[in-house]
């Protein structure tokens, strides 16, 4: 079983990584010859079920395996590999690939860093405190007598120090399991009924602002009526966390609510667009399409979002939750959601394609969060 | 009733110079609010033993339309001024809400990590909202009331997302207004409020439960014209401020006192004034015969909608004012801890003096 990959970019890997973090705390990573697939399943909450094309993340992608397809299932601690990847924040070149230590599979990563210097000592490499939790971190400093330095150096004993340009070569190692086949195979993504409405959202990082003091809204409020408790957000479990209320209709409206005895406050966008159904990703094909929940939900509402409660889905989201899914707006991307009432939220985030992309493949984040009951 | 004027609506061009005076009245969750021709009234009390109010004056908003009730009939009396109770916090929230820029963050893709924007909303939400001048844009929101039985509606349209706020209204009960002799003054001085803020912060290390005011008609070292003092279990400490100054701009800008004249307030009731005393440029310490005090504070609004504090504005723009007030009724006899004895020694837990000269 063998893996090696260079990652082609580590701030995209980065934020994917610190966006799957947030929900869980191990991923289930399966890679194979045609994408990389990362899924997270926490106890409670929101799941994430994310196919990344391989040109997204990874170069000179080498793979072999017993499996079909070369199919190699892996167990990864998310906040380990998150910490791992803070050494390649400035990294010239990193790459990836599965190893063994001391009888140990894990995930090994070398980052080379490029670091013009002045006259002062190399600080930086040493002192790097980003080691992952049960992992080893070596460092070795290059340096050139003469000349230009030269990027792809094998290891050399001296240090000189002072010297103009340095490269750092830093080895971080995370921890990992290897899943059998059949271990995964119970593994399915939610089935959910045809949604009602599908809508494209609007800028991720400002919904999320706008749910975030939405939720903090609920909580100043909540205390206030206990007596001022000093948060108590160690103790809360989500499913007693303040609930938003988040509908859309099929004219391009959607809307974020909270509810509470002192206040009612909602926020309402309009002019989105809600995506055409490609029929044939339906069932039944056109027939499907005309019978479709959403073709019925054109027919109820408008584009200004204020008449009534017609035509709108709505699902009930945990406060904190919600704001952990919206971060991963931070890679960019459109997301359309899709509403099932009352039952269920889906998200797809369709990332960029990456600089080079071949064959036209899009990576895409599959978010299953389930409503909670008014 | 059908009529489709609201009874009052109002427009304001900053969220957050609204925010800035509300806080100032902000220590507990529920408030009073008074509509009226001339402007919002909101007052907070607490224990009946103290009371604020902040007075929004029409000038203060960008429009202010305001329809008094009608009477059913012509024998009736006019109907009083709607006033109902609100919960503060959650308008507190919503301006706060209101008061952040939104098209800054949407800008903001790069490094949009939840860590910054709760910073953010952190920092928004401590009391330092002066420093603030990056945030840059100011929210225009309306407000909305429609009579009794509905609720202050607060509305705000930004970047592409129109926020609607219903404050539910409760009946308000009537508490009476502390008494206050304005006619029968033992003291009245006009001070800058940064020194009085320091007084406070000073007396707070000690932890007191109660301080002392102190004024007396002649200055003399062991008598200064105003005097602030308190015990607690970490020491004692006093502030004495005098009018014996050579200096143009003396701390005490005005000064009258009749006779000397010693009450003690609960000092978590004077430092629950301390977001006033921050943003306001003066205040007015004024104590009647009971000992009933109250303080005034003058908070300069800028007309194009940011507040300024601290030592005095620049000249230039007409600015608008804003006054709050709070009132306290003086600790009965018994009633608190630590009473500072002018007339004795100290206490035998070590004494810390600090003397201000203007």
């Amino acid at each position: 079983m063998r893996f090696r990959a260079d990652i082609r970019n580590v701030h995209t890997f980065t934020k994917l990584t610190a966006s799957l973090a947030t929900l869980g705390h191990i991923a289930w990573v399966r890679l194979d010859n045609k994408d990389v697939r990362y899924t997270v399943i926490p106890d409670t909450g929101t799941q994430v079920w994310s196919v990344i094309t391989i040109d997204t993340i990874f170069d000179n992608y080498t793979i072999q395996s017993a499996a079909p397809d070369n199919t190699i299932n892996l167990e990864v601690p998310l906040a380990v590999l998150q910490r791992a990847l803070k050494s390649a924040q400035n990294a010239n070149a990193a790459s990836i690939r599965l190893t063994k230590k001391d009888n140990i599979p894990l995930l090994s990563l070398t980052i080379t860093t490029d670091t013009i210097r002045t006259s002062q000592p190399t600080a930086t490499a040493p002192s790097q405190d980003q080691f992952a939790g049960n992992g080893t971190s070596s460092n070795t400093n290059h340096s050139h007598p003469d000349g230009p330095p030269n990027d792809f150096r094998e290891e050399s004993a001296d240090f000189f120090g002072a010297r103009q340009d340095h490269e750092t070569v830093v080895t971080q190692d995370v921890p990992i399991r290897v899943l059998a086949a059949a271990a995964v195979e119970g593994l399915h993504e939610p089935r959910c009924r045809e949604p009602d409405v599908h809508i494209v959202l609007p800028n991720l990082v400002q919904l999320k602002s706008i749910s975030d003091r939405f939720t903090k809204l609920a909580l100043a409020t909540k205390s206030s009526g206990s007596g001022r408790s000093a948060g108590g957000f160690a103790t809360q479990s989500a499913a007693a966390g303040p609930k938003l209320e988040l509908s859309a209709n099929m004219h391009g409206c959607l809307r974020l609510a909270l509810h509470t005895d002192s206040m009612n406050i909602s926020s309402l966008w309009t002019g989105l667009e809600n995506p055409e159904l490609d029929p044939e990703q339906v069932a039944e094909g056109e027939d499907g399409l005309a019978n479709h929940p959403s073709t019925r939900m054109k027919a109820l509402g408008d584009s200004t979002g204020q008449h009534g409660e017609e035509g709108w889905a709505t699902v009930r989201v945990e406060g904190r939750d919600w704001g952990r899914v919206l971060s991963v707006g931070r890679l960019g991307g459109r997301v359309i959601a899709c509403f099932c009432n009352q039952h269920a939220l889906i998200l797809y985030v369709f990332l960029p394609a990456g600089e080079e992309a071949v064959g036209g493949g899009e990576s895409v984040l599959t978010y299953y969060i389930s409503s909670f009951a008014a | 009733m059908a009529s489709n004027v609201p009874m009052f609506s109002a427009v304001s061009s900053s969220a957050r110079q609204l925010l800035l005076l509300l806080r100032c009245i902000g220590f507990t969750k529920k408030a009073l609010v008074r509509i009226s021709a001339d402007g919002l009234r909101f007052s907070t009390e607490e224990g009946s033993t103290m009371e604020s109010f902040v007075f929004l004056e029409k000038a203060l908003f960008t429009s202010y339309n305001y329809n008094p009730p009608t009477p059913l009939s012509s024998q009736d009396d006019p109907l009083g001024p709607p006033t109902f109770e609100i919960n503060l916090i959650s308008l507190l929230e919503t301006l706060n809400i209101f008061s952040l820029s939104d098209p800054n963050m949407a800008k903001r893709m790069i490094g949009g990590h939840d860590d910054f924007a709760t910073h953010r909303l952190n920092r928004h939400a401590g009391t330092n909202a002066f420093s603030d001048r990056s945030m840059g844009l100011i929210g225009v929101c309306t407000f909305n009331y429609d009579g009794p039985g509905t609720p202050l509606s607060i509305h705000m349209s930004e970047a592409g997302v129109a926020t609607t706020c219903d404050l539910t209204t409760y009946e308000a009960d009537h508490a009476e207004e502390i008494p206050f002799g304005r006619n029968d003054l033992c003291l009245k001085t006009i001070m800058r409020a940064s020194s009085l803020l320091d007084a406070i912060t000073e007396l707070s290390f000690m932890t007191p439960a109660s301080v002392a005011i102190h004024a007396s008609p002649t200055s003399s070292r062991v008598n200064p014209n105003l005097s602030f003092s308190a015990t607690g279990a970490l020491g004692s400490a006093t502030v004495d401020f005098t009018t014996t100054t050579s200096s143009d701009m003396p701390i005490l800008e005005t000064f009258n006192c009749a006779t000397r004249i010693t009450a003690n307030y609960r000092f978590s009731a004077l430092k629950a004034a301390q977001r006033a005393m921050a943003a306001a440029t003066k205040v007015s310490v004024r104590m009647d015969r009971q000992g009933v005090l109250s303080l005034q504070f003058l908070i300069e609004v800028d007309a194009a909608g940011s507040a300024s504090g601290g030592g005095g504005g620049n000249g230039g723009q007409a600015l608008l004012v804003a006054f709050v007030d709070f009132r306290y009724v003086p600790l009965v006899e018994g009633e608190g801890e630590g009473d500072m004895d002018r007339e004795g020694g100290g206490t035998d837990m070590g004494f810390l003096s600090l003397f201000l000269i203007g």
